[in-house]
């Protein structure tokens, strides 16, 4: 499957870039992306659905799918630095290397991060170029704006596992459902025990009747996304086909910092409010 | 019949059929001689047909895990040293704290 690297590293002809391929087939897809796609050597991909990939066969045929890596039982981890070895094995060897992520490459992606590091490091030229990721689906499907009340964003196993402090105050974004609590990396679905289990602990922070969403963006564009509000107690009895996010508004209102604000009354004694007339000079 | 792929990235960019009703994708659908597997699909949210006309397959969605230690020495070592070491597996537990930053 790989080129021999035979080719003289003197040269450093080799490049890798990493862009995204957006969530929706035909819709997101940016033009520079693209052209990355269509003059590069040889693609690695990793996508979403099949579809996409036949997609992406169209604008090159060199296209080589990552999905063969994975395998039950086998920790993904083993699977992401094989996915680091084969594309560095094609830059090292001279190759103009494309590797396409579905969404942002950069965003729950480990290799792309990774081997942009590598390629470097070894005097290669790497790049990341950014794509339309499930979050952005989501802020303009559910009328959130991030900058509201804050938006924070964490791998649902990660609240299993660590003891993180949410913010209730503004939004919780949790992903990769689907594999919640799986300490193996081996398995592509967790038992919906699993989601009772991250439901109980977001309850120490939320009331189980907290309207929550169960959203997940479309990949084709003959799909609508999926939108189902349930009670946060409800939530491990949603329907669920693993590629879902779960999103918990906020529960409580801001609280004013009055220090803070005194600091700042303080400083606009002495710099003005900005809302004084100006005269002119 | 149209080819599905094409016509999937033809509605994709149409700012028009992206947000079309229901009843207007069926009739866009027809009119451009969408296989049966693209119309059921799109209809009732089927895609048996589709998933056998095109040969699809179940695709893994995870690209990363917050969660494994995948940012220790030894994968430092390893990919600047070209060794052939197959014990790549992360040596931390997965439940350990690592240096990976939130998401």
């Amino acid at each position: 499957m790989n080129t021999p690297t035979s080719v003289s590293t003197e040269t450093r002809r080799g490049s890798v870039t990493c862009v995204g391929m957006g969530i929706t087939l035909g819709s997101h897809l940016t033009p520079l992306a693209r052209n990355t796609i269509e003059t590069a050597d040889v693609v690695f991909a990793a996508l979403s659905d099949h579809v996409v990939e036949l997609w992406l066969q169209r604008m090159n045929p060199e296209v080589r799918s990552l999905q063969p890596y994975y395998r039950p039982g086998k920790s993904r981890m083993k699977t992401y630095r094989e996915w680091v070895d084969v594309m560095m094995a094609e830059v090292r060897a001279g190759k103009r290397v494309c590797s396409v992520f579905y969404g942002h490459p950069g965003i729950f992606a480990w290799s792309p991060h990774k081997v942009i590091e590598v390629a470097r490091a070894e005097g290669y030229e790497a790049y990341m170029e950014p794509g339309i990721s499930a979050e952005d689906c989501l802020y303009a499907d559910l009328g959130i704006d991030p900058a509201r009340c804050g938006c924070q964003h964490l791998e649902a196993s990660q609240l299993l596992l660590f003891e993180r402090n949410l913010d209730t105050t503004g939004h919780v974004v949790l992903w990769q459902l689907g594999v919640v609590g799986d300490r193996s990396l081996g398995r592509f679905r967790t038992p919906d025990a699993y989601r009772e289990l991250l439901t109980e602990r977001l309850c120490q922070d939320y009331p189980a009747d907290h309207e929550v969403i169960v959203y997940r963006a479309p990949t084709l564009p003959i799909e609508g996304p999926h939108i189902q509000r349930v009670a946060l107690r409800d939530f491990p009895g949603a329907s669920f086909i693993g590629q879902e996010t779960l999103v918990l508004p906020p529960v409580h209102a801001m609280k004013p910092n009055a220090i803070m604000r005194a600091r700042l009354d303080a400083l606009d004694a002495i710099h003005g409010t900005g809302a004084e007339a100006v005269v002119p000079a | 019949m149209r080819d599905t792929v094409e016509l999937l990235e033809a509605i994709g960019r149409d700012a028009k059929l992206r947000h079309a009703s229901p009843d207007e994708l069926a009739q866009a659908l027809e009119a451009a001689e969408a296989s049966a597997g693209l119309r059921e699909l799109a209809a009732n949210g089927d895609d048996t047909t589709l998933t056998k006309e095109l040969g699809l397959k179940q695709m893994h969605v995870e690209h990363m895990s917050q969660t494994a230690g995948h940012e220790g020495d030894d994968d430092h070592e390893r990919h600047h040293h070209h060794d052939d070491d197959k014990d790549d597996e992360p040596k931390q537990r997965p439940d350990d704290a690592d240096d990976t930053p939130p998401a």
